[in-house]
């Protein structure tokens, strides 16, 4: 099969930020912590007594302050505002207990205070801020919620939970927690909004294939929250093992999302997930490589879930200045950060949309044009695909009908939606956001930024003809820019018949004085013309049915055209 | 429906230049039909035909275009100086002999500018396929001529209905979808092939796609529907069903697996073309969807070329044709609803799109319209300047027939309606209803 490679396209689609932001690595006296919540690194000197130092993705959450040393740090993490720091330390056979310092403008106060956990013998596994001023401990015995009052030096209890538990996956962006009980068989999400603990529905997995703590992670994905698990097929049971799958099973989110989607990685090894633009990224170590997988690309149930392979071939990530990509001592946090510990280096990945094009099989333009449509910055990419395409037209006219459809099908479901909100008729049923465009391209934009490029191509007229005929397949109508290169293309191709099309395919609302300017050039060209009165007749009859008179408006701009009619049908004397 | 043998007394034709001294009479007549005539008679026909244009001539710089005797008219044609064409019709003159063969249901009478389209249009007919007779050498034309216009004359069925009065092209309407599925394929066919270039794109006997110069589009359309068409849907139906069916479409031209040397060529003027060209013309029919190619004569169509347009055209055109005749069935329902009680005929002289109340098609001779009413539509047809550029007419007929014709930016419209009791204005409001329903989106105004 025929690739199509986008001219001046790099390799790669994803990529770390240009510059990592730089932190002391982590040495013996030297502790690393992430706060995925808040993106913020900690870098704890001598148990904070030669300084912390927070590390943020911009200058405005990042602070250097000193503190005491009063055991080995376990988590160490600001409230969403930044204005209360919650410690927990490693303090054996003590009661359950974090540790709060209240901030001011980044910089410590001497305001300090703690909090034990309502289970006296329970281990706290971790502690989240789902929101300002309120704290959830997760605990061995279940999870408490806590309201914090940092001038009262007081946490009020609102809420909690009891569950046996043994590790947990936080996803911030949706405050949810999924805490693993029953020896990694049972996983049970916990959404902690509104103040309070609400249990949703457990996800029950297979008990001969429990999971671990690090197979596990809880994702926000197209609008919903989904617990992703790496399922390795097991040696024991299995001869030869097979590649490792990734499972994404919604927890909640819209409706139109309750398939599992199993991500087929073709691969085996160590794994880590990040997502990009609602794109999974699932980066692979042995091989150097990382995938993409788009849940939201049209895939057929079977079997219960919803299965998807790579959109493209496997690639590296961008190299970066800093270091080797892949390390092992990278560690990968959710949705879209890297560390490097021991280089001390924090990155974001980001997606690159030419680079999805860079080298695709002919006949999986379209599906990448689909990817695109559904990504943040995918119009710039969108743009080049399609110019190449169109001065390519004669290798990729079918290709290029079916990207039109894509760019079609997008507009279209966002038409309806439109008219939907604004008149009071019923609305469509939202398809659970499944296919959810980001990318809006209109009529204008396609033939300013695209079809207007390539006056001179070879194919214009068959591009054009296929632009339209994708729009009339969606039901849309042609607007003034494309009407009038339509009836451009369609009077070049045979001013009769092109009349005829034109009309079928519902080209009315043009300005006549664009028809009669596209006809007196090709009667002129061509020595013709009967290809002038015939498009002039034609429009007579139009204003005759429509306004009950077949003679111009001023407004319409046409007396030349009269002339130029008169001209030529002027009886020789 | 006229019997050609019957009817026709003569066709032939002739070149003056081809034998001027006495004594070579008989190598000015090219073609002669019947053959079996004898060379006396030839020669005195030909002579007074002759005799008659170069008479008419000084009178007029027209040239003659018919002469009537009692028993017979001649139509003359001259399509390339020199070279006359003529048709003679025997027309009644007993009206006891006709009357002992019973009811005669106007067979007894061709109208004159039926016999003049047969005239021009065998001529293009020749010049498609054959080319212009001067380009034949004086050794070639004899030969050329018997065996192009033998066949054709005998295979010529005229018959009295309006059909063969206003000659147009049949076109299917599509709704835009349909018609975008055409033109794409048409488009990625000739973006693929860039030797080939779609001239026709014909479903049953309905035009959808044009390519050519109308006239020559008529012609074309004409071979096709009148000649070659038939001939293939008898074999299809006559057990070619099941081969047919095994694949996608089939090569009517050139046949099946053959050569290059069996490749046909027409002279064609393509829309784009200033001047007619030679052409290979390959015909490839699926379903009930035909499509002509042209492919100019100087490359090389190899075998390979075909089969792999073949497997090209094959899949597509079968998906576009079970599209089209999903349409059509939807079509002729919503048509049966519009069943108008009276028989309209339009036609518009820009595209030469032809359509009438009832089917076009000769299988329903209940349709034939009678031939006094036939011919007055003839009339107004031929004779421009009575409805001129826009313009109305209504003729009563002695018994009980209306006729109204109207035009308008070249389309013309007419209306047949029976009723005995009928006024003026009953007519023209029934004719404007007629054309409301039957005409949407075609406007008629008077100016």
């Amino acid at each position: 099969m025929a690739r199509f490679r986008l001219k001046d396209s790099e390799e790669y689609y994803l990529a770390l930020s240009e510059q990592p932001k730089r932190f002391d690595a982590d040495s013996p006296v030297t502790n690393v912590f992430f706060d995925d919540s808040n993106g913020q690194v900690f870098t704890v000197r001598s148990g904070g007594v030669t300084g912390v130092t927070v590390t943020g993705m911009d200058k405005s959450n990042s602070t250097s302050f000193r503190m005491e040393d009063r055991g080995p740090i376990i988590s160490i993490k600001f409230s969403p505002d930044l204005k209360i720091l919650a410690i927990q330390r490693n303090q054996d056979n003590q009661n359950a207990t974090v540790e709060f310092v209240n901030f001011k403008d980044l910089a410590p106060t001497n305001v300090e205070y703690s909090h034990t956990c309502k289970w006296k013998n329970a281990k706290i596994l971790g502690f989240v801020w789902p929101k300002v001023n309120e704290i959830t401990f997760i605990t061995d015995h279940g999870i408490e919620l806590l309201q914090v009052i940092p001038d009262k030096k007081q946490l009020k209890s609102l809420k909690n939970t009891s569950f046996s538990c043994a590790w947990f996956s936080w996803c911030s962006q949706s405050n949810i927690v999924l805490l693993a009980g029953n020896n990694g068989v049972l996983l049970q999400p916990f959404s902690l909004n509104n103040s309070t603990i609400t249990k949703l529905q457990k996800l029950e997995l297979e008990a001969t294939r429990p999971v671990v703590e690090r197979d596990v992670f809880t994702l926000r994905l197209c609008d919903a929250t989904w617990c992703a698990i790496f399922r390795h097929a097991q040696s024991a049971t299995v001869a030869a093992p097979g590649p490792t799958e990734v499972w994404l099973m919604p927890i909640t989110g819209p409706s139109g999302f309750h398939y599992t989607h199993v991500l087929k990685t073709g691969l085996v090894g160590r794994f880590a997930v990040n997502v990009v633009d609602d794109l999974v990224v699932v980066h692979h170590q042995a091989s150097q490589t990382s995938q993409v997988f788009d849940i939201m690309e049209q895939s057929r149930p079977e079997g219960g879930g919803v299965v998807h392979i790579p959109l493209v071939g496997a690639t590296s990530l961008r190299p970066a200045a800093g270091g080797a990509l892949y390390s092992d001592t990278w560690v990968v946090f959710q949705p879209h950060y890297i560390i490097d510990a021991r280089l001390g280096c924090l990155w974001r990945v980001h997606l690159i949309p030419a680079g999805l094009a860079h080298s695709v099989p002919k006949d999986e333009i379209s599906k990448i044009v689909a990817v695109l449509l559904r990504r943040t910055d995918g119009k710039d990419a969108i743009y080049r695909v399609l110019n190449q395409l169109v001065a390519e037209a004669g290798t990729y006219l079918v290709q290029l009908s079916d990207v039109f459809d894509e760019i079609h099908t997008v507009y279209r479901k966002w038409a309806d939606l439109e008219m939907a909100r604004n008149t009071a008729g019923p609305a469509p049923q939202p398809d659970g956001g499944a296919g959810r465009a980001r990318v809006l391209i209109s009529q204008g934009e396609l033939c300013a930024h695209v079809l207007q490029q390539h006056s001179e191509a070879a194919w214009l007229v068959q591009v054009v003809t296929c632009y339209v005929a994708s729009l009339a397949r969606a039901g849309l109508v042609v607007q003034a820019a494309a009407a009038e290169l339509a009836v451009r293309a369609l009077v070049t191709r045979g001013p009769v018949a092109g009349l005829g099309a034109a009309r079928q395919a519902g080209l009315g609302g043009l300005a006549p004085r664009k028809w009669l300017a596209a006809a007196r050039a090709h009667a002129q060209a061509h020595g013709r013309p009967t290809a002038f009165t015939a498009v002039y007749h034609a429009l007579l009859q139009r204003n005759e049915r429509t306004r009950g008179s077949p003679h111009f408006l001023k407004g319409e701009q046409c007396d030349s055209y009269v002339e130029y009619y008169k001209q030529i049908t002027a009886e020789p004397q | 429906m006229i019997d050609v043998k019957a009817k026709i007394s003569s066709f032939f034709i002739f070149n003056s230049s081809f034998g001027p001294r006495e004594g070579e009479e008989l190598q000015r007549i090219l073609y002669f039909y019947p053959s079996q005539t004898s060379a006396d008679t030839q020669k005195m026909q030909v002579g007074l035909c002759e005799a008659v244009i170069k008479f008419m001539s000084t009178f007029s710089p027209k040239p003659c275009e018919a002469l009537r005797t009692q028993t017979k008219k001649y139509i003359f044609y001259q399509p390339e100086k020199g070279y006359w064409m003529v048709l003679v019709v025997r027309i009644p003159y007993t009206t006891k002999a006709l009357s002992a063969i019973g009811e005669s249901k106007g067979t007894d009478f061709v109208i004159p500018s039926v016999m003049f389209d047969l005239l021009k249009s065998s001529y293009k007919m020749f010049r498609m396929f054959r080319g212009l007779f001067k380009n034949f050498t004086v050794e070639e034309i004899y030969s050329v001529c018997d065996q192009f216009f033998t066949p054709y004359i005998l295979s010529r069925n005229i018959s009295n209905d309006v059909a063969d009065v206003i000659q147009g092209i049949n076109y299917l309407p599509l709704d835009k979808n349909a018609f975008f599925k055409v033109l794409c394929f048409i488009d990625l066919l000739e973006v693929n092939y860039p030797h080939f270039k779609c001239i026709s794109f014909i479903y049953n006997e309905q035009l959808i796609w044009n390519g050519l110069d109308t006239d020559d589009m008529l012609t074309l359309y004409q071979y096709l529907v009148q000649s070659l068409l038939p001939k293939e849907v008898e074999k299809e139906i006559h057990g070619g069903a099941v081969a047919a069916a095994q694949r996608h479409g089939r090569f009517i031209h050139p046949p099946e697996g053959n050569q290059e040397e069996k490749l046909m060529k027409v002279y064609l003027k393509r829309e784009e073309d200033s001047e007619a060209k030679q052409y290979y013309l390959v015909v490839y029919r699926t379903m009930s969807a035909t499509i002509c190619l042209t492919v100019d004569v100087h490359v090389e169509v190899q075998p390979e070329m075909l089969r792999s347009l073949d497997a090209f055209i094959g899949p597509q055109l079968s998906t576009i044709a079970s599209t089209i005749g999903e349409q059509c069935t939807i079509h002729a329902l919503q048509t049966a609803q519009l069943l108008s009680e009276h028989k309209f005929v339009y036609f518009n002289r820009l595209n030469l799109a032809f359509k009438t109340s009832p089917s076009v098609s000769k299988l329903h001779p209940s349709t034939a319209v009678k031939p006094e009413v036939l011919s007055i539509i003839a009339d107004i047809h031929t004779d421009k300047k009575s409805l001129g550029n826009y313009g109305e007419i209504i003729i009563k007929t002695p018994d009980e027939y209306w006729i109204t014709g109207k035009s308008s930016n070249d389309r013309e419209f007419y209306v047949i309606i029976q009723e005995k009791n009928a006024n003026l204005k009953e007519i023209a409001d029934e004719v404007r209803r007629i054309c409301e329903t039957q005409m949407k989106g075609i406007f008629f105004y008077p100016m």
